[in-house]
């Protein structure tokens, strides 16, 4: 097998290496790509509605080396929603003292 | 720490106290008096390193948002850089740390708890860690598994799950989920869940009535601060990590608390000992694992101490100085013998930034020869 196909099998033990490395880190992989969705949320919420920075500003702020797909500010109700790596997630401004919160998945 | 050197640092500072007393005060009430010091070379100097030309594109470099010095209660120097202003509540990430520290301390004052009780007495969830003490939440030291990296390490790190993805809903619960991997207080390894803990904690403390205005009543309003937002989790619990939010006039007033060993006035509000326990190094604190310029934890407030066989982290400030410290470079710095207060709020997105650097700064422009 080895001999006969060199490339197949080191192909094989890449995915062998990259299974064990993955499964101990499912949950840190499965939640991975909800992270710049949430922190564009709500650091933009908590950017534009509780310090009262300008949208350009905070467009710029939360601006991370992953990119963002779409960032959808509904200004009358004080709601953010961001995608990014296929993940959608919106952060609501709640009152004076409370701020901004990320809402839960659904 | 042992109660005898407790006993000590309260004496010594309760004598500082009484010396101070001797000369008339200024405070923040209402409003913070202004006293804007003459544009020296020093001053020039401070802010060609506070206020270097700001790079917007690649977001290299100092990059400060705003810059407030206080000597003994009275504003000496400020100035921001748009879009934040005297006005704006700015995030002060990590600084929030030292806050809710601040605000246990009142409660501490009132008797809502101890030191040395379990954690789960008072936040259930803790239940799993039996040995796990207030004491050791606040000095960074529950030995529990946490992994404190940001941007540069988001997979496995503990401290994005929690803020943004599994741990949100109930970030005190996440963390009490995680294993232990060093008895407590044995180990330092600084970890916002331990503050988030201690922020579910404030709740068994005070009672679910008072909890959700407890950081207002206990700290804010006697303190006349009206800026001030702190955001909680999907629980409702304070994320005493890293969401609070407060004008750069505001944050300077829990300065002058401290600078003042916890005294507001005539009232003190957090017992000196208090003050004494937060401003002394975590015992078990290794500081030759250290980078250097990485100050020494205190009681969730950072330290500029000087431990046996080290330098101290900060060479141009006393060892006394005290800070509150975040992500991105915020700073509340607290220099108790030379009267100082430093607020800097800032956007830096690298590690240029250094403590030392600027606190050599404005002590050159802002620090006045101490009267024996």
């Amino acid at each position: 097998m080895i001999r006969r196909h060199p490339i197949l099998s080191v192909l094989a033990l890449l995915l062998l290496l990259l299974l064990a490395w993955a499964w101990p880190n499912r949950a840190h992989l499965a939640a991975f790509p909800d992270i710049i969705g949430a922190y564009t949320a709500k650091e933009y919420c908590s950017c534009r509605y509780v310090s009262g920075n300008p949208a350009a500003y905070c467009e710029g702020y939360v601006k991370q080396y992953v990119p963002i797909s779409s960032l959808l500010d509904d200004e009358g109700a004080k709601r953010v929603t961001a995608s990014g790596l296929g993940r959608t997630h919106s952060a609501v401004w709640l009152g004076e003292r409370q701020g901004c919160q990320l809402l839960p998945n659904d | 720490m042992s109660i005898l050197s407790l006993r000590r640092m309260s004496l010594l500072l309760g004598l500082s106290l009484l010396a101070g007393l001797a000369r008339a005060e200024s405070w923040p009430q209402p409003d913070w008096q202004s006293q804007p010091a003459p544009t020296s070379a020093a001053v020039v100097d401070l802010e060609a390193y506070a206020f270097a030309p700001r790079d917007e594109v690649q977001r290299s470099g100092v990059r400060s948002d705003a810059l407030l010095v206080v000597r003994d209660g009275q504003i000496v120097y400020e100035r921001y850089a748009a879009p934040t202003t005297a006005q704006t509540a700015h995030l002060t990430w990590s600084m929030a740390k030292s806050l809710l520290a601040t605000t246990l301390g009142v409660a501490y004052g009132e008797g809502r708890f101890k030191l040395d009780a379990p954690v789960a007495k008072y936040y259930p969830a803790m239940a799993e860690h039996p040995q796990i003490k207030i004491g050791h939440l606040l000095n960074w030291a529950s030995g529990l598994a946490w992994e404190e990296d940001y941007e540069y390490a988001p997979l496995k790190s503990s401290v994005v799950a929690m803020l943004y993805t599994r741990g949100r809903g109930d970030m005190a619960a996440f963390t009490a989920a995680h294993a232990a991997d060093a008895a407590p207080g044995t180990r330092f390894r600084y970890s916002s869940g331990d503050s988030n803990v201690l922020a579910a904690a404030l709740r068994g403390m005070v009672g679910e009535q008072a909890y959700a205005d407890y950081p207002w009543t206990a700290l804010f309003e006697p303190l006349g601060i009206h800026s001030a937002v702190w955001e909680r989790d999907g629980a409702g619990t304070f994320v005493g990590s890293s969401y609070a939010y407060l004008s750069a006039r505001d944050l300077a007033r829990v300065g002058l608390l401290m600078q003042r060993g916890g005294r507001w006035g005539e009232r003190q509000l957090l017992p000196e000992a208090w003050v004494a326990f937060v401003s002394t190094p975590f015992a078990g604190y290794q500081p030759q694992l250290a980078k250097p310029g990485d100050a020494v934890p205190g009681g969730h407030w950072w330290l500029n101490a000087e431990l046996p066989g080290t330098t101290r982290p900060w060479p141009d400030a006393p060892a006394s100085t005290i800070a509150a410290l975040g992500h991105w470079g915020q700073g509340l710095y607290v220099l108790p013998e030379d009267k100082l207060v430093v607020v800097r709020y800032a956007d830096d997105r690298d590690a240029s930034f250094n403590h030392n650097e600027l606190l050599k700064r404005v002590r050159a422009a802002f620090a006045e020869e101490v009267q024996p």
